[in-house]
């Protein structure tokens, strides 16, 4: 029998077509997802942890082994430099040492005074519990977000919240962990706030990064009070994750405006880093207030009655 | 890619069928790629500019042209949940764009056809400072508003970059697809 092929051309045709809308339905799909998984962080910022941390964990190994050559090159050079710089460096840290030995005698009756103190007013001041000292392995050198990765996770005791503080000043605090690495929020993010004083004027403000070199010294207390270039900043305690008095940065330029703050500390060479323990962590159970209004009986039957407010345990 | 003379599954032992399967490899070559850039899109300096060119985002655009077929959006965006995941960034933001622009990378060739590379340079020039603000707009949408000023360094970078991007993922093609294309 002679009959003629059916036309696969048109079958083809077709066939592209449906191939071609399925792929238009699937991409359309696929963005639709994206956005929608963004709302969910908008709602959920902490959604995806443990991924978080599996990425970490996979990552910070490898730059941690990759690196060590250029660590060792690194250090080579500073011995060079150390060893031609020895005797410039040894007189200025002589004349700097006989500096800071007036400074220490002056500063040893004020902190006797500062203990009398105290004592009289029984002030209970918490101390800071360094967890470990860790090095910086990674960085999201390539991201609007401004993070770095440390080779030290929860199995070293590392929590999310905590201080990461270098020798010279505030780095950041750690945002994600994972079982052997952790993420550092550094100064420079946008996302960051950190509560300072102005050790001259001792005015309150947040510090807040802006993806720049510089930082930015906002809502301070009593904006009208001009500051100066140099004015030293340091943490306030206030939150209670970073702990008080440790360096933030200094003031770049006083006069009107935001003031812009030198970072006292940049990550970038910073090294070894020391992870503490949130300084005043918050409680495990939020504070429940005994009221003195009366509670009907089906109330108190359906929960147990709410615990007054425990004394503050006493800290070392 | 598809191989229309493959024997049936059915008809293969155990040996044969996992031959057969990992015979199809380099599928994973443009994927892995990404992935490599990505992570050396991590490397530990610690500037205080996002600086570092987009090299996860030029491998997406550049594989999308070279091998359409193993770049679609649905690719394009789990590599992008994990760049999200690396840089901590609100999961989505750089699947939606890497997504985005596997998908306009398609239509656009379907539309306009192939193009010489100064061209394609330009393309992804634009399309470098496309995603990069909408990205800073996509990170407001998760509540993470971002400074857009500063990305300027980093679109600029990315430019500077493609042709070398360029150059790896066509030595990477040659390697694995031979110069003709995908067999």
């Amino acid at each position: 029998m002679d009959w003629t092929p059916a036309p696969r051309r048109s079958s083809a045709m077709r066939r592209e077509q449906n191939l071609a809308l399925v792929g238009a339905v699937v991409s359309g799909a696929v963005i639709a997802t994206g956005l929608l998984l963004l709302l969910v962080a908008r709602v959920n910022p902490d959604a995806g942890a443990r991924m978080r941390g599996a990425a970490l964990d996979i990552v910070t190994p490898v730059w941690n082994v990759v690196r060590l050559p250029f660590d060792g090159a690194g250090r080579a050079l500073g011995l060079a430099g150390d060893y031609l710089g020895a005797v410039n460096r040894n007189r200025q840290l002589t004349a700097d040492l006989a500096k800071a030995n007036a400074n220490l005698q002056k500063a040893a009756a004020d902190q006797l005074a500062l203990k009398q103190l105290q004592a009289l007013m029984k002030v209970r001041v918490p101390g800071r519990t360094p967890v470990l000292t860790t090095r910086i392995v990674a960085a999201t050198s390539g991201s609007v977000v401004r993070t770095a990765m440390l080779a030290a996770g929860t199995r070293d005791g590392v929590g999310v919240g905590m201080p990461v503080i270098a020798a010279n000043g505030l780095i950041g605090r750690t945002i994600e962990t994972g079982s052997h690495a952790s993420r550092v929020l550094l100064l420079t993010d946008p996302a960051s706030r950190v509560p300072v004083l102005v050790q001259r004027t001792g005015q309150a403000g947040l510090v807040v990064g802006s993806n720049r070199p510089a930082l930015e010294l906002q809502d301070r207390v009593g904006p009208e009070v001009p500051l100066l270039a140099g004015d030293q900043l340091v943490t306030s305690g206030d939150g209670g994750v970073f702990p008080p008095g440790v360096p933030v940065g200094s003031i770049i330029t006083g006069g009107n405006g935001t003031p812009q703050v030198r970072p006292a500390t940049t990550p970038f060479g910073a090294g070894f880093v020391t992870i503490e323990a949130a300084w005043v962590p918050l409680p495990a159970e939020p504070a429940v207030v005994a009221s003195e209004t009366p509670v009907p009986v089906e109330a108190q039957r359906a929960k147990p009655a709410p615990k007054p407010v425990a004394a503050p345990r006493p800290l070392p | 890619m598809i191989d229309r003379g493959a024997p049936p599954l059915r008809l293969m032992n155990t040996r044969e069928r996992r031959r057969y399967m990992f015979g199809y490899w380099r599928v994973a070559v443009p994927a892995l790629s990404v992935l490599a850039l990505l992570w050396v899109m991590t490397a530990p300096l610690l500037l205080p500019v996002p600086v570092f060119p987009q090299l996860g985002l030029l491998a997406i655009f550049i594989w999308a042209t070279f091998q359409p077929g193993l770049m679609p959006p649905w690719l394009a965006f789990l590599l992008g949940i994990v760049a999200d995941l690396l840089f901590a960034q609100p999961i989505g933001v750089n699947a939606t764009l890497f997504a985005g622009t596997a998908a306009f990378v398609r239509v656009f060739e379907a539309r306009y056809g192939h193009h010489a590379h100064g061209f394609d340079w330009g393309i992804a020039s634009v399309v470098v400072m496309v995603t990069s603000i909408a990205g800073a707009q996509l990170m407001a949408l998760a509540a993470r508003p971002v400074p857009i000023s500063p990305l300027f360094w980093q679109v600029l970078t990315s430019i500077i970059a493609y042709p070398m991007v360029v150059w790896l993922c066509a030595a990477i093609q040659r390697r694995a697809f031979g110069p003709g294309g995908p067999r």
